[in-house]
């Protein structure tokens, strides 16, 4: 009794610095934020008057709160599927037996040790007008056009493409310019996770598929994807948390701009917090958020779960 | 016995950093300083700064002035005023006019009026009182002045003269600007666009706003609690309109997009004749070799008018070192100092000698146009309304939709003002 009452001890002592980190740093302040949405708490006021669930009504009646929910949602509905399924194309490349394929996973994952600030302020200057990357690419197909056509003796001017385009500050482009970015940036970790999936994959069904004459779309279709299930509903979940989550890029980027079109639920909860202090404000905002992040989440598990249900039934 | 190495490791790790502090007793006495530089762009500037504190280490021996720079773009404010409610906020602050208001009007910094009527080595009269205002509330001042700068038309010379263009005169109108700016645009034949524009507009709210009150608009009503009938009023509603259309209309500004084609500031790349900007861009513009010249703001009243942006030097209400916080606060401000602290050119000094020190050649009609215009500018909105400076945000925004087409002035101005009714509201 004695050794496992000393063994216990130290047990506890092993997790008191993590469980008090986790209570100090996780669970107080989220406790905290939900005390402070419900008053009205302006960061320097002295006085903290009680408002009940006002700040939720305020809000929600706000168009600028409700502009930024969409936006949010267009970003996760863009920018889910397409960084889920570029990683799993790359992931299915870089799993095939290739020369220098290490290689090609480190550049593929490089992007996951930068700064995002440092990545943003890189993707400022591809997407600027005239001198960005994409706009001088844009310029050297324009000039090969030119060349072509002088060749040829056809007028192709009017396959030009306009090399002004100032992806960050024209409405149409910016969001879809984040949603690019965040394909590249979120490449790395998410093909990783892909590639231990696949690696789990047994070999013994896809020599019994090559027997049965599967082709490559077959073998992918009823192997490796149903083997993927439980990765990819990782991988999806976790790929829409920290989509809802954006902010980075948005602050370094866009500023929300222009017509507020990026001005996603993250930045807008800074600018209540940083620019008007109203710290019970922002705290109901990140409740809303929580809350979106959890519904989205629990609707993914519940349709990824009925989709597992049915294949197995099949 | 065998937790015990474990609880070691645990002390340790919590209470190494904790033995390290550099403030322990009998270290002497650390004076906090904080400001919003940083040491990486204005290294320069950063090292004069250093040496000025050095001499006031050797004035006051066992005092050593620890700065703590907050650098980014919003990123002061809102530290400081953590700082402030986590009960550790820096002895003294350097306090910016645009965003003043937050910390005057919530108790975060002390009144320095008993300090300066109680020493008999400070004269008020050694500052431009325009200035000194700036933090002023009734009897109570919330800082000194260290340097400012009223917004100015820069004007570059060169441009002019390659017009034909007579230079700019204060007391010009809307009209005169129009035409110089029309002047001074240049579009090749064939071109899309101007190569060379009148002006470089920049939607920055602080740099535009000053154009409202050369038509007799404003942003706020006297008493700094309601946009709706002053930011949606005729006369600001015509000066937006009149800027617009500086670039919808008559081309002669860039719109955003040829802006950052133009790689960002057109004035400075010698690429527009004029531009709305304070003294600190005359380092950059004598640094890229322009010449320039510097006349108050065109105006449809008669009257001229601009805002004025500053830096002061407050006391934290906290702070436990009232007395040496004063002294060195009056020690930054006097005029030997100033001397070397203004010599970039990065801002006017608040002391009127360190200033004269540098207006001193009856040649030099730049600097002797930032002077005069001390006398008319006007204290801006963020030193006076806690919350202007999310309304600062609202007005580019809305700036934005306009020049994108996405509303006409009128209702974007009209929206706008409703949103900072909303913000301004108690």
């Amino acid at each position: 009794m004695k050794a496992q009452g000393r063994s216990s001890g130290s047990g506890y002592l092993f997790i008191a610095p993590a469980t008090v980190y986790l209570a100090v740093f996780s669970v107080a302040p989220v406790l905290f934020a939900a005390y402070l949405s419900l008053h009205r708490w302006h960061l320097l006021k002295p006085d903290h008057p009680f408002v009940g669930l006002g700040n939720y009504r305020a809000l929600l009646a706000n168009p600028l709160f409700r502009n930024a929910i969409c936006n949010t949602f267009v970003y996760v509905a863009a920018s889910v599927p397409l960084g889920v399924a570029t990683a799993l194309a790359v992931a299915l490349l870089v799993s095939r037996p290739l020369r220098a394929v290490g290689l090609f996973r480190v550049l593929y994952y490089l992007p996951a040790v930068c700064s995002q600030v440092a990545i943003s302020m890189v993707w400022i200057w591809i997407l600027l007008p005239e001198v960005g990357l994409i706009n001088y690419c844009i310029g050297l197909f324009n000039r090969a056009l030119v060349s072509v056509g002088t060749t040829f003796g056809a007028d192709l001017a009017f396959l030009r493409i306009d090399t002004s385009t100032d992806f960050l500050h024209q409405p149409g482009w910016a969001m879809a310019a984040l949603v690019a970015m965040s394909l590249w940036i979120g490449l790395g970790p998410r093909m990783v996770i892909f590639v231990a999936g696949l690696q789990n994959i047994p070999e013994v069904l896809y020599e019994a598929a090559d027997l049965d004459g599967c082709n490559a779309w077959q073998r992918l279709r009823y192997i490796t994807l149903p083997q993927l299930r439980s990765t990819m509903l990782f991988v999806v979940v976790t790929t829409t948390i920290a989509a809802f989550q954006l902010f980075t890029p948005v602050y370094v980027m866009t500023r929300g701009g222009p017509q507020r079109t990026t001005d996603v639920v993250s930045y807008h909860i800074f600018k209540e917090a940083w620019l008007k202090f109203e710290a019970g404000m922002a705290a109901a905002q990140s409740y809303v958020l929580f809350a979106m992040i959890a519904a989205v989440a629990v609707i993914q598990f519940a349709l990824m779960r009925r989709g597992m249900e049915r294949e197995d039934v099949q | 016995m065998r937790s015990l190495p474990i609880l070691g490791f645990v002390v340790v790790v919590i209470g190494g950093p904790t033995a390290c502090r550099d403030d322990t007793p009998g270290s002497g006495i650390v004076l906090r300083v904080s400001d919003w530089g940083s040491p990486a762009v204005e290294s320069a500037f950063m090292t004069v700064e250093r040496e000025l504190q050095e001499g006031f280490e050797r004035r006051h021996p066992g005092v050593r002035v620890r700065k703590e720079q907050i650098p980014g773009p919003g990123q002061y404010a809102p530290k400081l005023c953590m700082m402030h409610v986590a009960g550790s906020a820096p002895d003294v602050m350097h306090l910016d006019a645009s965003s003043a208001a937050i910390f005057i009007d919530n108790g975060v910094l002390l009144d320095l009026a008993p300090l300066m009527k109680n020493d008999p080595t400070f004269d008020r009269s050694h500052y431009f009182e325009n200035v000194l205002d700036i933090t002023r509330r009734g009897d109570a001042f919330y800082s000194v002045p260290l340097d400012f700068t009223p917004m100015m038309m820069y004007y570059n010379r060169r441009l002019f003269d390659r017009a034909g263009v007579p230079y700019p005169k204060d007391g010009w109108s809307w009209d005169d600007f129009l035409a110089a700016c029309k002047a001074t645009t240049i579009v090749p034949a064939g071109a899309r666009q101007p190569t060379q524009y009148g002006y470089n507009f920049e939607n920055v709210m602080p740099f535009w706003m000053p154009w409202l009150w050369t038509n007799g608009g404003d942003v706020l009503d006297p008493t700094g609690t309601r946009a709706s009938g002053f930011f949606d009023g005729p006369a600001s509603v015509e000066a937006m309109r009149f800027l617009t259309e500086l670039m919808v209309t008559h081309h002669v500004a860039p719109t955003l997009a040829e802006r950052a084609a133009l790689g960002g500031d057109a004035f400075l790349n010698g690429k527009a004749a004029m531009d709305l900007k304070g003294h600190w861009m005359l380092i950059d513009y004598r640094a890229r070799g322009l010449d320039v010249g510097a006349v108050s703001l065109p105006s449809r009243t008669g009257r001229p008018v601009t805002v004025i942006y500053a830096t002061g030097l407050a006391i934290s209400r906290h702070t436990r070192h009232r007395e040496l916080a004063w002294e060195y606060v009056k020690y930054m401000t006097s005029a030997a100092v100033q001397i070397k602290r203004v010599a970039s050119g990065l801002a006017i000094s608040g002391n009127r000698q360190a200033a004269a020190h540098y207006a001193a050649d009856p040649a030099d009609d730049v600097e002797h146009a930032f002077l005069r215009a001390v006398d008319y500018a006007r204290p801006p909105w963020g030193s006076r309304v806690e919350n202007y400076p999310y309304c600062e945000s609202l007005g580019e925004e809305m700036m934005e939709d306009i020049l994108y087409g996405a509303t006409s002035v009128e209702e974007a101005v009209r929206r706008t003002a409703g949103l900072m009714d909303a913000v301004l509201s108690p």
